[in-house]
């Protein structure tokens, strides 16, 4: 559905984005994470053919944004941070403005959309009157009258309070359960990511530092929970036989390359330690995201 | 969807409070003319000239002949301002607000947008203009009579000096046209500022650039030194509306001017599309 490839922008002496290759499946929720800064928004902006490549491709829909632009976006959405609408006109009235960029809409296909996103009642009113949980509702309003195959949603949760927030990810769910979309999410909040998204890129300083599914980033390899009576006396002895390389919040050890968590159960019997449980240690997406931009910084 | 989009151009343009306090503006400032006109030793003056030359006031001091002297200052000083500083809106107001990335998210082409923008922006500008004239025959014609029309004075220090008698009709058709003339010179304006509107920059540095732009043209014109590049300067022929006035009408003069100034505008939007084309839109 998104294919970029070797894709670079460069602002003047700044590198925005080292040649990012990412590849959106159909029928996904993939997530875009990363810091301020890192090129989310810039490779957003490059789907939608509002910055130009210094070099390489972006293909939407199967069509070349640069060269092919309006074939490209003709079946894709667009909600983005802190949605602008023209606040001293109605919410009907900047969705019948912004149809008309569009193809040609019928008046009952925003009537559809506007009773889809519960804004039917508020249709006549100025958008200044809005709240921001409207706003969205509004802006998702707008990206569903092309019935898109795409929705790309750029911090979509920016500003809105965690009713919101809730209220945007049921949202989102929605769309991709009942309407079958192909959504591409760049967000700061995690949790959401966590829960909505299938498949993750994660971009730091304009270079992407991981692409895979969100199962393979929560996988914590070698990072274990350890439930003994003697937490430090236990550590202490795996660290000395060098099966693990660290211990910590008196629970986690994390494994030495190549040693098994068996190796470490039979060490710690053979001290006399009794070992309640041992199992593999499940991280946060935010731990994973840490480390990565971590060591991403440390030029591991 | 050319003309859907038009339409949505207009409502944005005539859906704001700004536009109306515009509206309101030029209102007062006729009414002052009017008011200043009447209650001066400027309608004494006037009628003491036509008396001069042997011309009876009364036939003379008109609604035409008032509402000119009404309009005068407007398309001089305020409504240059007012036309840039839409023009100036148009593209980098909508930048500044994030609106332009909404419809940029969708399949319209940046030359098509700016056409529909500029498009809009001069029926705005005609709108205003005429607006403008409308309102100056109707206010003068509260407090005088419709008879001939005088016309007396030069539109800048050291230019020809105008004297003109013309009957009622005469003069309401030469009214009507000064008022296409005062549309395409107003375009001129509004269409330098939508050019700069079109790069980067805030609405009002686009604004103050197309100011600049007819403030430095206007102190050049009247530099002694540049008298024989008169015609290298915009506002010496954004005055060429005054001239139908004259007996007889330069057309020629005229014609050329309004040329250079339509070239202009279509010079100044070519400007601005091309510098919007390369131009990155990001929040």
């Amino acid at each position: 559905m998104i294919s970029l490839v070797d894709l670079k922008k460069t602002f003047g002496e700044r590198v925005a984005l080292h040649g990012l290759n990412l590849e959106v499946r159909p029928g996904e929720i993939f997530g875009l994470l990363g810091h301020n800064g890192a090129g989310k928004s810039t490779a957003i902006g490059m789907m939608l053919g509002q910055v130009w490549p210094t070099s390489g491709s972006v293909k939407v829909c199967g069509h070349d944004v640069t060269t092919h632009r309006a074939l490209a976006l003709r079946k894709v959405g667009a909600i983005f941070e802190a949605p602008a609408f023209y606040d001293y006109l109605s919410g009907r009235r900047n969705v019948e403005i912004l149809s008309h960029y569009s193809a040609p809409t019928p008046g009952k296909r925003i009537d559809e959309v506007l009773d889809w996103v519960g804004l039917t009642e508020r249709q006549g009113s100025k958008v200044r009157t809005y709240s921001h949980g409207m706003r969205a509702r509004l802006a998702i309003a707008q990206a569903l009258l092309p019935r898109p195959e795409l929705l790309i949603f750029d911090e979509p949760g920016s500003g809105l309070d965690p009713e919101g927030i809730a209220e945007m990810r049921q949202t989102i769910l929605r769309l991709h359960r009942e309407m079958g979309l192909t959504i591409l999410l760049s967000s700061h909040l995690l949790s959401e990511v966590e829960q909505l998204c299938s498949r993750i890129a994660v971009l730091n300083q304009g270079r992407k530092v991981f692409d895979g599914p969100i199962a393979d980033a929560k996988a914590a390899p070698g990072r274990l929970m350890l439930k003994t009576p003697d937490f430090a006396r236990a550590a202490a002895l795996l660290i000395e036989r060098g099966i693990i390389t660290s211990s910590s919040d008196e629970r986690f050890i994390k494994l030495s390359d190549g040693r098994t968590t068996s190796e470490a159960v039979r060490v710690l019997v053979n001290a006399n330690i009794p070992v309640n449980g041992i199992w593999q240690q499940e991280q946060t997406l935010e731990d994973f995201y840490m480390a990565l931009v971590k060591a991403s910084a440390n030029g591991k | 969807m050319f003309f859907a989009q038009l339409k949505n151009e207009l409502w944005k343009l005539f859906g704001k409070k700004r536009t109306y306090i515009g509206f309101g503006a030029f209102v007062v400032a006729l009414s002052a003319m009017l008011l200043i006109f009447k209650y001066t030793h400027w309608q004494p003056n006037l009628e003491g000239i036509l008396s001069v030359h042997g011309y009876l006031a009364s036939e003379y001091i008109s609604v035409l002949t008032v509402a000119l002297i009404m309009i005068f200052p407007q398309v001089a000083l305020l409504m240059p301002l007012y036309v840039t500083l839409v023009g100036g809106d148009l593209v980098a107001k909508e930048a500044e607000d994030g609106t332009l990335r909404m419809i940029l998210s969708r399949p319209v082409s940046r030359v098509r947008l700016l056409l529909v923008k500029w498009i809009a922006g001069i029926i705005f500008t005609a709108v205003l203009v005429v607006a403008l004239g409308v309102i100056a025959l109707g206010f003068a014609g509260v407090c005088y009579p419709w008879r001939g029309m005088f016309v007396f004075g030069q539109i800048q220090p050291g230019a020809d000096m105008t004297f003109s008698l013309f009957t009622a009709h005469q003069g309401l058709v030469l009214f009507a046209v000064s008022h296409v003339f005062i549309v395409i010179n107003t375009i001129t304006l509004m269409s330098v500022a939508f050019m700069f509107s079109c790069f980067n920059m805030k609405p009002a540095a686009a604004t103050i650039l197309a100011l600049s732009f007819m403030f430095v043209s206007m102190v050049m014109e009247r530099i002694p030194f540049f008298d024989a590049y008169q015609d290298w300067f915009i506002t010496h022929h954004l005055e060429c509306w005054f001239l139908i006035f004259q007996q007889p009408t330069p057309w020629q003069e005229i014609y050329q001017s309004e040329l250079i100034l339509a070239a202009t505008s279509a010079t100044a939007f070519i400007i601005g599309v091309m510098g919007f084309q390369v131009r990155d839109i990001k929040s």
